[in-house]
């Protein structure tokens, strides 16, 4: 800051700034601001959904628990392992589909539109579709299955502990696809034209042009993207506790936390659940801008 | 080195022809421009014989060979984009040398090509920056030395300059020239400015409409224009056109009558007009002179331009019809005011009712 004072139309400028911008900071602490802060306090107290008002400190008591509860690491692994695999394979496919939507062909407006309906569909309704289509008895991928007769006899894909986390994954690799692609082709169509012609006159394979020119300038683009994805996938809850509910093979640590918050009562164990899964949240953001940045620049 | 030769090449897009069978012969180390106003199809010409774009017909051959079915890098052509067309996130190295690394070649020889091109073009301090550090000049600059380094037969420019401020345009001109003395190789260069094409041209393609109109040297061009078009594209500012009556035929020269009944004689090649036949009279600013008195064109000065070292007179003849004048720059004339002008027959130049030079 320099020294010299403000002029008073500097000053009346700043006030209007404020005044313009109260409204939504009140908004924001009464939704965003109380609701965190009571949950990181609720963490350190032994208050239940029944005794909101009588608790006691029970200082880290809640996180060392936690720390040793198997199935609580069972729910980190399951989120972590769904966020990879599930990110991986939407960022690769949203990819292909972009380049292919990025093509002139015939009809592509129709093809856009197309490609968009699994992201517009809630997410509950499209699980409950897949449930059933999953369904042991009378699920349409048993009866396709076998009549292909790949498999003999019919799967429970949402019970058995191998196939569940599995059949998760899919499902939102089926939903989420749509988002990657749609970004990423948002950035495919910001590339120059001539880039490509001038690298046809240097005669540069269409796949070394791939992977050194539209992969490069579109990075920025599929970081946000996958940033945006792997946010979104590590506090997953509305596709596990509809398909699988509360099985721990695919319980992810939204849903290890609604249970201790709501199915046990347990406001001071499942809110310490939670701010981890903030904590995590923060640390997963932090590490992919730092790291998306030094790989860009690194690129560069 | 080599040349190019385009026998009858078409080009449709969908059901539209926007280039109708162009014949042209680019001799070896010749420098070459096209010009048209804006949709003729010079830049598609380009494209063409680039290999971005197929010909609909006609055949295309560079230093001999029918390149038609062969894809730009194999055409031995390097081409220099109107918007520089840089990999924004290679350095200026990087994007001079990029297509020699991929074609494996040796890495010692890459240096020595990308510094060598650096030196001619003056950015060898400028080789470790990215596009977004340069300015549009040092980006033209990389632009052109990534042409040089792939060793080309045939330089092509689209439009390089265009997106110049015009004192920069006017340098990065003669550094063109200076390139194409140095480099000696066949350059064919697209281009909407007449000024860059009279410049440094040895031969001018003129097009309009995806058909040639001429081809010439620049004074060719200048001098004798075998159409309309062309006389009115060449030339700045451009050759007045005046509607006149052909007189008839004496001695193989035209006499046409001048509005306010003034004769005028002009030298022709072709066959001579039927009497009556009405024609069109071009005469470049710079040719019609003031007459020192007596009988001669009088026109009412309509309005004046001073640019300093010329002054341009919009000044109309009696039966209306306009005519720019150009003076002296200190030559004191103002609006309102009355000339008599002279117009020279070897100065004038006469085109038919189909636009074409008699």
């Amino acid at each position: 800051m320099s020294g010299l004072p403000h002029s008073s139309l500097e000053r009346q400028r700043r006030r209007a700034a404020w005044l313009f911008l109260l409204p939504m900071l009140i908004v924001l602490a009464g939704v965003a601001g109380w609701p965190l802060f009571r949950t990181v306090f609720f963490s350190f107290t032994d208050a239940t959904l029944a005794t909101l008002d009588g608790f006691q400190g029970v200082g880290l008591d809640n996180y060392l628990w936690l720390m040793r509860d198997p199935v609580w690491w069972r729910a980190v692994w399951n989120t972590l392992v769904f966020t990879v695999v599930s990110v991986g394979i939407e960022t690769a496919l949203g990819l292909g589909i972009a380049l292919i939507l990025n093509a002139h062909l015939p009809g592509r407006g129709l093809l856009r539109a197309a490609v968009l309906i699994p992201w517009a569909i809630p997410t509950v309704v499209s699980a409950q579709m897949w449930g059933w289509m999953f369904h042991d008895l009378y699920g349409v991928v048993n009866a396709i299955l076998m009549g292909l007769g790949l498999i003999a006899e019919p799967r429970a894909w949402t019970a058995d502990p191998d196939l569940a986390l599995p059949v998760v994954i899919a499902v939102d690799v089926w939903k989420s696809t749509p988002f990657m692609a749609l970004l990423i082709l948002a950035a495919l169509q910001m590339l120059p034209r001539d880039l490509y012609e001038a690298a046809r006159v240097d005669g540069v394979h269409p796949v070394k042009v791939f992977f050194r020119i539209t992969l490069p300038l579109i990075r920025p683009a599929l970081m946000v993207a996958v940033l945006f994805r792997t946010l979104d996938a590590l506090r997953v809850f509305d596709l596990m506790y509809v398909l699988t509910g509360n099985s721990r093979s695919t319980m992810s640590m939204s849903v290890y936390a609604r249970q201790y918050l709501i199915d046990f009562q347990d406001v001071g164990y499942g809110s310490a659940a939670a701010t981890l899964l903030v904590l995590v949240l923060a640390v997963a953001t932090v590490l992919a801008v730092t790291l998306g940045r030094v790989r860009v620049d690194a690129g560069r | 080195m080599a040349g190019v030769t385009l026998r009858g090449v078409r080009k449709s897009f969908g059901r539209i022809e926007v280039i109708h069978g162009v014949d042209l012969e680019v001799a070896d180390g010749e420098f070459v421009a096209f010009v048209g106003p804006s949709g003729c199809g010079k830049s598609t010409l380009l494209r063409l014989i680039a290999g971005l774009e197929e010909p609909s017909g006609g055949d295309l051959s560079i230093g001999g060979q029918r390149v038609n079915d062969r894809p730009p890098a194999a055409r031995g052509i390097a081409m220099v984009f109107q918007s520089y067309a840089l990999y924004p996130h290679m350095t200026a190295y990087d994007n001079m040398a990029f297509g020699l690394t991929l074609s494996r070649t040796d890495k010692g020889t890459i240096a020595e090509r990308v510094r060598a091109a650096a030196r001619l073009l003056q950015i060898e301090d400028l080789l470790d920056r990215k596009p977004r550090d340069l300015s549009g000049g040092q980006r033209q600059r990389v632009a052109i030395g990534r042409a040089i380094v792939r060793e080309p037969q045939v330089f092509l420019f689209d439009e390089p300059l265009s997106n110049l401020d015009a004192g920069l345009r006017v340098q990065m001109r003669l550094e063109i020239a200076k390139l194409k003395a140095d480099l000696r190789a066949t350059m064919i260069y697209v281009t909407h400015d007449q000024v860059e094409a009279m410049t440094l041209a040895d031969r001018i393609v003129v097009l309009n409409a995806g058909r040639v109109e001429q081809v010439g040297t620049p004074l060719e061009l200048y001098h004798r224009p075998r159409n309309r078009f062309v006389a009115g594209f060449i030339g700045s500012p451009a050759m007045n056109f005046l509607d006149v009556v052909s007189e008839g035929r004496a001695d193989g020269s035209v006499r046409v009558w001048l509005p306010g009944g003034v004769p005028l004689d002009i030298a022709v090649d072709g066959a001579a007009p039927r009497a009556g036949t009405p024609l069109t009279l071009g005469v470049r600013p710079e040719h019609v002179g003031l007459a020192d008195g007596g009988a001669g064109l009088v026109a009412t000065i309509l309005a004046v331009e001073r640019l300093g070292g010329e002054t341009h007179c919009h000044a109309a003849l009696e039966d209306g019809q306009r005519l720019l004048v150009r003076l002296d720059g200190d030559r004191p004339v103002s609006a309102g005011e009355r000339l008599r002008l002279n117009l020279r027959g070897e100065t004038a130049h006469l085109f038919g009712p189909d636009g074409q030079r008699l």
